[in-house]
């Protein structure tokens, strides 16, 4: 063996371990860290227990908004070419790369009290921001990307040739998306339902900018995290390991899953 | 009973036919890959939409490039079989064949025994339960044709439905699907490249070349008188294309073709005509036959072919002018030694030549 190999080997080895380190330490420092006999009175803490539950319910809440207004979405951009489906795509796709506290003060601006679309809702006597449902906002706006392109990809694979034949037997236009290009996506739909309901799970920036931080109506684990910081590190260390539990299952889970129908015609051939 | 004239120009061909199929028959559409057959079938499911034309079935308007109706495929009473049949992979055999019924929003029962009749008639009852990767190919082709059938479509239309299945398999089901097809009250548009599967299915054979219908007839019309040199190949009969050249009393003419000249029975009059003529007509001779065949043409052997593999007969190509086929029986390839590369005679008698137009 040269020693080129070996500098390259070495290069190799060095950088893989960095990269792992970079990710695996802190998982590893908040473990270690953990107050082992009082984790569980940390959580039971009637606070914390008001952010665990807020976040749930916040985060299933914008997962649900999201399949719902993002469906149609997917299913246009997997089916259809039209006039500005770059610039769609790119729109959509702007939650993941844009800093959340600059959607927080985007989202201010259009709903907030003075805003373009809020206040024709005060007018209606609806006011968002501050309240849960501006909670649910939020998380739906940074976590829709991660539903819309999972969702997409998945009816893209569904070939055309299983939406003819739907067509030649009578089932009109939603009949068949509902009885064959949605049972056919469905790993991937799942698949992306799960990603974009960790994504709201884990939101902050967005949350905290546009619904504020009142403990029990907008208060949610990762601002509770923030909060306990500087006033009770155990606290924020319980916390913290209860986010990263939830967020790997999820991880582990969704990749357990047969994606596309590939995966689906896999997941048949094995059961047999 | 379907009436279509359509017009789609389509990747590189341009299609252009018109046809008609009555209900209760088979019309059997045959041609090369490329040659339009699929887009063809597609415009009358619905599934593609023609340029331009007219698709009636039945009295109904399915579609009219000038008034502007094109009904979808859904809204069509059609049943389509594709080539590779398009079962759905997440339902059973069962919910597969129910599924046309229970779009239209037929209740449970009605649709679960119309389902097990269907089932039952095609043989599949006790592999309902199953998903399509679990049937061999013969029974997924029943199980795509039973799905179609359910709905009692007016038209069905079949795009090469056996070329998936492999030939021990072939055999038995197009027995099948003969009796089938043979019972229904719907027009029929069969798509096959077989010569064989053509002449089982079709009463009438519809040739398609390059987009356009080149010449329709019973299997009988176009073996007698083939109108292009493709159809003369898929019946594999011999063609020569020329001109009445010289007219005898005795009732024949010389037919002057770009290859040489061939004696036919006299057509009447001069002008141009096609003559074809059945390989079985051609006898084959290791010297120059001194019988009383008018035509004799000598040339090298290229192919010798058994027909059916293993049969009886043989057929011999030879590279003479005009290029020829015989049929010989498998006996007199042996006694006369016939192998590639051999210099041999061909003869026919003028009177098995009947010129066309």
């Amino acid at each position: 063996m040269t020693w080129r190999v070996l500098l390259a080997r070495l290069a190799t080895a060095l950088a893989i371990t960095l990269c792992l380190g970079l990710i695996g330490l802190p998982l590893v420092a908040l473990l270690l860290r953990v107050p082992a006999a009082t984790l569980l009175v940390r959580l039971a803490d009637p606070l914390v227990l008001a952010a665990i539950r807020l976040s749930l319910v916040t985060s299933l809440a914008a997962a649900g908004l999201i399949v719902l207004l993002g469906t149609p979405v997917a299913w246009l951009l997997a089916t259809r070419d039209f006039r500005g489906k770059r610039v769609m795509e790119a729109v959509i796709d702007l939650p993941m790369v844009l800093p959340p506290t600059a959607a927080g003060v985007g989202l201010l601006l259009a709903f907030g009290r003075t805003g373009l679309a809020g206040r024709a809702l005060a007018s209606l006597g609806i006011s968002l921001p501050f309240s849960t449902a501006a909670v649910v906002m939020a998380e739906a706006f940074v976590a829709l990307p991660f539903f819309v392109g999972a969702a997409a990809a998945g009816f893209r694979e569904v070939e055309p040739r299983y939406l003819d034949a739907a067509a030649t037997l009578r089932a009109s236009p939603g009949t068949t998306f509902f009885r064959v290009m949605l049972p056919l996506a469905l790993p991937s739909v799942i698949a992306g339902a799960t990603m974009s309901w960790a994504r709201a799970l884990g939101e902050f920036g967005a949350t905290i900018t546009f619904a504020g931080n009142l403990p029990g109506v907008t208060q949610t684990m990762p601002l509770a995290v923030y909060i306990a910081l500087e006033t009770d590190l155990d606290a924020a260390v319980a916390l913290s390991v209860l986010l990263v539990v939830l967020s790997l299952t999820v991880l582990v889970a969704v990749r357990a899953l047969p994606l596309g129908p590939a995966g689906l015609r896999r997941a048949h051939r094995d059961a047999r | 009973m379907l009436t279509a004239t359509l017009a789609k120009r389509i990747g590189g061909v341009a299609l252009a036919a018109t046809f008609e199929v009555e209900a209760g028959s088979t019309l059997v559409l045959v041609g090369e890959s490329g040659a339009g057959k699929t887009t063809l079938l597609r415009c009358l499911a619905g599934l593609v939409s023609p340029d331009e034309g007219r698709i009636v079935l039945d009295g109904r308007v399915w579609f009219d490039g000038t008034a502007g109706v094109s009904l979808p495929a859904w809204r069509r009473e059609v049943g389509y079989l594709a080539q590779d049949y398009a079962l759905f992979p997440h339902l059973s055999v069962q919910a597969n064949v129910g599924f046309g019924l229970r779009a239209q929003g037929l209740d449970r029962r009605s649709v679960r025994s119309r389902v097990d009749a269907t089932l039952e008639r095609v043989g599949l009852s006790d592999l309902a339960s199953r998903r399509p990767d679990q049937l061999s190919g013969g029974q997924q082709q029943r199980a795509a044709l039973a799905r179609a059938l359910v709905l009692e479509p007016r038209l069905l239309l079949l795009d090469e439905p056996l070329s998936a299945l492999d030939l021990q398999t072939r055999r038995a089901v197009r027995g099948e699907l003969r009796r089938t097809l043979a019972g229904l009250p719907c027009a029929t548009v069969y798509v096959t490249h077989n010569p064989v599967e053509a002449i089982v299915f079709g009463a009438r054979i519809a040739v398609l070349e390059a987009g356009r219908i080149s010449q329709v007839g019973a299997p009988d019309e176009l073996l007698r008188r083939p109108r292009s040199p493709y159809v003369a190949e898929f019946m594999g009969v011999n063609l020569f294309r020329g001109t009445v050249a010289e007219r005898d009393a005795s009732g024949l003419a010389r037919v002057r073709t770009p290859f040489g000249s061939v004696v036919a029975v006299d057509p009447g009059e001069p002008g141009d005509v096609l003559v074809a003529l059945n390989p079985r007509e051609v006898t084959l001779h290791l010297a120059p036959p001194a019988g009383s065949a008018q035509n004799v043409f000598s040339g090298r052997i290229v192919e010798l072919v058994a027909e059916p593999p293993f049969g009886e007969r043989v057929r011999v190509a030879l590279d003479s002018t005009p290029p020829l086929v015989a049929e010989v029986t498998r006996h007199a390839v042996e006694s006369l030694g016939l192998r590639e590369g051999l210099e041999v005679h061909a003869a026919f008698k003028a009177t098995g030549l009947v010129p066309y137009r």
